[in-house]
């Protein structure tokens, strides 16, 4: 008779209104970390968790991961409702900065990581020879953790979060800290484990490493899920303006050609503005070359991830000071 | 479950064998025996109730400081420092956890009290005189104490800081040193005093019992550098002493199960 648990359609992480309240130690205030949140992960995908400082991203994944007990609602994670110790077989998690005993080699890490998981000792030192290499560490096989950069750390963090073979990766903050190669190469490897058919949830503040590789986003701010989709739902194709930069010398008059633009930039030879995007770019054109410009560049805008999430944040802002005023 | 409580302790083991201090409470240690010789030489032919007495004291006091010590830190550490994010998040159970912790601790005490043993033995063989049963008794009843003081310290340090907990741990230590004492105020106390004796006596271990030594036992007088008690009363105070360990880990894995690690 099957005993397993029963699986939930092909969402590897499903999340019903989630609550986690706290109260402050001797005033007893209230303090709502979430607020309710509901998403899903589907199979195989990338999901990125997108957020500002203290909108709950971070206490949504450790109560995920079961480190933080949620107050209201419920979440499964591959079939299992958290906290589930046989969920986490099948779960690498890297924590936000990672803190690891700092006496311990990277080898000595992952053998720890291995033992917690049950792997036989030949198993640990395969495997463990193959993340070190896998993130790069092979160099400082022989150094304690102590003398490791933060980027350093990082991989190291990584490495025992890939320790169990994952079905699902859960990454806090994974670019943090690291610098533009470290990031590219986090990306790169996040991607790779998609190809390997994992699913990764990952959180990050840097929305161009969202926008690079999420097949789902979530904008989560106060402790409330904003929007979540793909990207392609979340961001509107419509033209928002049209870019336009033309090569023109410095003594000649902009005005005609600045007026209805919402942004201008003029250096010495050049000028770029922003047109509306229902504006007669030809127009604006014809009287450019009128003046003796030469036309550099024409490109209309459309809305990307960071204008979606700094409107959304805008939003909750307002919704919050709007409920805090009431009250 | 073993092989996750063992990953642990050794780890633990690991973590405490780096602590300088505990270096210098074996330095400690070797000079309190080095100090019952000078002390033996000035008395009148008491060398050896001089090394056996500070020795067998050595290894209670340094032992039951350095329990308090650990405990009170290296669970605590492992929040405050958020080491412990990347262990509970992998399929071990919070209890198995806090119990390999606790074996960690056990096996760093056990080396330490063990070596303060050894030297207690060398000093005593360097004045000529045979390692007793009664000492070996001695010895490994301070072994249960200190082990027991452990579990006292990984109970309060479950719930409280390092700070409040050696000082929760220090008090139920020294309160469990005197429970005759205690025991005396009941019957001879005022009301509120005999109240307040019983509620310590049922809230403390009686660590007197692993310090016989001086003590009406059975109706009789034993002590350290005579008659002495049997393998019997040994291996009764060692189930004490496994019972409050028993009892005070299972407090302590309920009470760490129900904390956030935020």
């Amino acid at each position: 008779m099957f005993s397993g648990p029963v699986p939930e359609t092909e969402n590897v992480i499903v999340v019903r209104d989630l609550q986690k309240t706290y109260r402050t130690p001797f005033r007893r205030r209230k303090v709502e970390a979430l607020r309710g949140i509901s998403f899903q992960v589907e199979r195989g995908h990338i999901f990125g968790f997108v957020g500002p400082n203290g909108a709950g991203k971070t206490t949504t994944i450790r109560t995920l991961m079961g480190l933080i007990r949620p107050t209201g609602g419920s979440a499964t994670i591959l079939g299992h409702a958290i906290p589930s110790r046989a969920a986490r077989f099948k779960v690498g998690f890297l924590p936000e900065s990672p803190y690891f005993y700092d006496y311990l080699t990277i080898g000595e890490l992952l053998d720890l990581a291995g033992r917690l998981f049950g792997l036989e000792a030949r198993e640990r030192k395969q495997r463990a020879d193959q993340l070190i290499d896998r993130v790069g560490l092979g160099r400082a096989r022989s150094q304690s953790l102590k003398k490791f950069s933060k980027g350093m750390l990082q991989r190291a963090g990584l490495a025992q979060a890939l320790m169990n073979d994952p079905e699902l990766v859960v990454l806090d903050e994974p670019t943090s800290g690291l610098d533009p190669i470290g990031r590219k190469e986090v990306r790169d490897l996040i991607l790779e484990l998609r190809d390997q058919g994992k699913t990764v949830f990952f959180s990050s503040h840097i929305l161009t490493d969202i926008e690079a590789i999420a097949d789902q986003v979530a904008i989560v701010a106060r402790g409330s899920l904003q929007a979540s989709g793909t990207p392609a739902e979340l961001v509107k194709r419509t033209v928002l303006g049209i870019d336009v930069k033309v090569r023109l010398a410095a003594d000649v008059g902009i005005d005609e050609l600045t007026a209805g633009a919402s942004h201008v930039r003029r250096t010495a030879d050049e000028l770029a503005v922003t047109l509306a995007a229902d504006a007669d770019v030809d127009a604006w054109l014809a009287a450019a070359h009128a003046k003796g410009a030469r036309v550099v560049a024409v490109e209309p805008r459309h809305e990307t991830l960071e204008d979606l999430f700094l409107r959304q944040i805008a939003g909750a802002d307002a919704a919050s000071a709007a409920t805090e005023g009431r009250v | 479950m073993f092989g996750r409580i063992w990953a642990i302790a050794l780890n633990t083991f690991r973590e405490a064998a780096r602590i300088r201090v505990l270096y210098g409470i074996l330095v400690l240690v070797a000079g309190a025996n080095l100090m019952a010789l000078v002390l033996g030489q000035m008395s009148i032919h008491e060398e050896q109730r001089v090394a056996r007495d500070i020795g067998l004291a050595g290894i209670s006091l340094f032992g039951s400081l350095t329990a308090i010590f650990l405990g009170v830190f290296l669970l605590y550490t492992e929040v405050q420092r958020r080491t412990i994010h990347a262990i509970v998040s992998k399929p071990i159970e919070r209890w198995e956890f806090v119990v390999g912790k606790y074996l960690g601790m056990a096996i760093v005490l056990t080396i330490l009290v063990g070596l303060f043993g050894l030297a207690m033995c060398g000093m005593l063989t360097l004045q000529g005189v045979g390692v007793s049963s009664a000492v070996v008794k001695a010895i490994v009843l301070a072994w249960f104490e200190v082990l027991t003081v452990a579990a006292i310290a990984i109970f309060f340090s479950s719930f409280s800081t390092p700070f409040l907990s050696g000082i929760f741990a220090l008090a139920m230590w020294s309160l469990g040193r005197v429970t005759p004492d205690i025991q005396a105020a009941i019957e001879h106390g005022s009301a509120w005093i005999q109240a307040t004796a019983r509620f310590a006596l049922e809230i403390v271990p009686d660590l007197h019992l692993f310090s016989p030594s001086g003590r009406l036992v059975d109706s009789a007088t034993v002590s350290v550098h005579g008659d002495f008690i049997t393998w019997g009363y040994v291996g009764l105070s060692a189930l004490h002493a496994l019972g409050w360990i028993a009892g005070l880990l299972a407090i302590a894995c309920l009470l760490f199960q129900r904390r956030d690690f935020a």
